[in-house]
């Protein structure tokens, strides 16, 4: 659930993504970094994890109006998949209001992607919440390469390997050159906003 | 002392990361103490506008200070609000350190410190023999006032209550350093110090009629005493089940073994071939178990294993006395850092570890308090008896 900062008149909110490792999570939060560097409220936050990095910054996403008289700011986070990584990952993703999953194209990381999927309802589930419960959005990273002749999962097989049961929009994606990161966080945005405004009239 | 306190709590429940967290985007000014166990003096981060300025723990300073204290996983944390205008320490970003904390943290980077350091004393090469003391410094939990019915004030040196005399009374320190010792043929054993928080005197003496004090107190310096209230406590005690008070019972009369445990090995009397001749191993050293027991017959012992043996820590643990893990209180001997040695008749039952946490979730603080602080005693008490012992052996 999001924060009420009544000092400064905000509602805090966290986006999440997630992803196995190398999958592209980094890649998606530097062009968001990069594009809408106006928006951005502060440093970007680095640390390097073993396999990973760890990303934070804050994000004043433009447009979406106020709710109940307040700003809305958005920290978006990246968690490191590692196991060893479980006070970061509990952290992040406690309390989380919206998430972004990203999925690795390659053939060769399918059953990474179910391993991390897995993963994260798992430690949803240990922190008190459900994956059915936390918007969330699909994006199949790393189209770009099949340009290159390298072996991808058609999006429709990847579709059903993830998202049988979650039925969560998705987006094709080639984080490295930008295109469908907006629509992905656009779209999570969007989702997460509903739902809490959901959230807060059931609160009344 | 801060007054202004405006928020405290304890680690267990919300943990540094969270709090810098809360902290941070409340815009908060003011100085976050966090109190444990394990040390004798708090660590202390500063906050400017919600960020962390400058930190201390121990002797360290800055970012090295603030990082360290992520490995506390224990202890009871008080926020004071006011503005801070001294050095400042620490740039990073707030997020930036919580981050960068937990991975060191999950990392190994940082030591993970979790109640008192009960394995590590022994195995430590005994540091070198000086005449001063280097006795384990005890602190209790925060003091709650609730209980406490009048103030009074011991001077440097004098002796606020006397092995062997007769008394129920309970203080709890508010300041200052009491040392705990008894007396041997050999001159007075010296075997602890506490200080603020910890408690002097016993609870089961509160519903005994024969309370002969077991033990020596001193002031060291100045200290000033809260009495506690001694009828409240009694009636709070006599409330609880039979189980309950016969745990708290064979508390007491632990940390009482122990002491003759001390006394033994200062007069070089902890010989473990007697003692704990024709005992066998009935819970092993190491073990994660966490059960715990009743002793219904016979007799038991516990000892622990160090590189100069085995050095006996209790004797003569009877019917009633309890043998194994207590849920609600972390005693650092069996299983996990002692052995539990019994005699043939030794016949035991189990105890229903739920029903005695439920009552002591339903405690007083005071009294938890008490139990905390006695649980610590056994402990500090167990390293000295061991570090007693290596001397003897040099």
């Amino acid at each position: 659930m999001a924060t009420f900062n009544f000092k400064k008149r905000e509602i805090e909110c966290k986006i999440v993504y997630y992803g196995p490792g190398r999958c592209g999570k980094t890649t998606n939060l530097e062009y968001i970094f990069k594009t809408y560097k106006k928006q951005v409220t502060g440093e970007m936050v680095s640390i390097d994890t073993e396999g990973d990095r760890t990303l934070f910054f804050d994000f004043l996403p433009m447009g979406l109006g106020k709710i109940k008289g307040c700003d809305v700011k958005v920290q978006l986070y990246t968690v490191p998949g590692q196991v060893q990584y479980s006070s970061t990952r509990k952290l992040v993703l406690k309390e989380v209001d919206g998430l972004v999953f990203v999925a690795d194209s390659l053939e060769v990381r399918r059953e990474k992607n179910m391993l991390s999927l897995k993963d994260l309802h798992e430690n949803l589930k240990s922190y008190g919440t459900s994956i059915f419960k936390v918007p969330l959005v699909m994006q199949y990273n790393k189209r770009d390469l099949e340009e290159e002749g390298i072996p991808l999962m058609p999006i429709k097989k990847m579709d059903h390997d993830l998202n049988r049961q979650l039925k969560a929009p998705y987006y094709s994606a080639s984080a490295i050159k930008g295109q469908g990161v907006p629509q992905t966080i656009t779209e999570c945005l969007k989702r997460t906003l509903l739902n809490l405004q959901k959230q807060l009239k059931w609160a009344k | 002392m801060a007054t202004n306190v405006v928020l405290s709590g304890n680690l267990n429940f919300l943990n540094l990361a969270e709090l810098l967290q809360l902290l941070g985007s409340n815009g908060s000014n003011g100085i976050l103490r966090i109190n444990a166990q394990h040390v004798s003096e708090p660590g202390i981060v500063f906050f400017s506008n919600g960020n962390p300025v400058h930190s201390i723990n121990g002797a360290l300073r800055g970012l090295e200070a603030i990082f360290s204290l992520f490995g506390w996983m224990e202890g009871e944390f008080s926020f004071s609000g006011e503005p801070y205008n001294g050095e400042t320490t620490i740039n990073k970003s707030r997020m930036e350190i919580i981050l960068d904390g937990l991975r060191m943290l999950d990392d190994g980077e940082i030591e993970k410190v979790q109640g008192v350091l009960a394995d590590e004393a022994p195995v430590e090469p005994p540091k070198a023999v000086s005449k001063k003391s280097s006795l384990p410094l005890i602190k209790g939990p925060l003091v709650d006032y609730l209980h406490v019915v009048d103030e009074e004030e011991f001077f440097d040196g004098e002796e606020i209550i006397i092995e062997g005399n007769h008394g129920n009374w309970i203080w709890v320190i508010l300041e200052g350093v009491v040392e705990l010792s008894r007396s041997t043929p050999k001159g007075p054993v010296k075997f602890l110090q506490i200080t603020d928080g910890a408690f002097i005197g016993s609870i089961s003496a509160l519903l005994s009629d024969e309370s002969v004090r077991s033990v020596t107190a001193t002031a060291v310096g100045n200290v000033q005493l809260g009495m506690l209230d001694s009828q409240g406590m009694g009636s709070e005690f006599s409330r609880v089940t039979p189980e309950f008070r016969n745990i708290v019972r064979s508390l007491d009369n632990r940390f009482n073994e122990i002491m003759n445990r001390a006394v033994a090995t200062f007069i070089g009397k902890n010989d473990p071939a007697k003692l704990l001749k024709d005992k066998r191993p009935v819970i092993m050293e190491g073990k994660n178990d966490d059960k715990s027991f009743i002793i219904t017959g016979g007799r038991a012992s516990i000892a622990r294993k160090t590189k100069n043996g085995v050095v006996p820590l209790i004797t003569g643990l009877s019917k009633g006395d309890f043998i194994g893990q207590i849920p609600f209180l972390d005693m650092g001997l069996e299983p996990t850092s002692a052995i539990v040695l019994g005699d043939k008749r030794l016949k035991v039952a189990t105890v229903d570890q739920q029903s005695l946490e439920d009552e002591y979730g339903e405690l007083s603080l005071t009294f938890k308090n008490m139990l905390i602080n006695i649980s610590t005693n056994i402990l500090a008490t167990a390293m000295v008896v061991c570090d007693l012992g290596n001397k003897a052996a040099r």
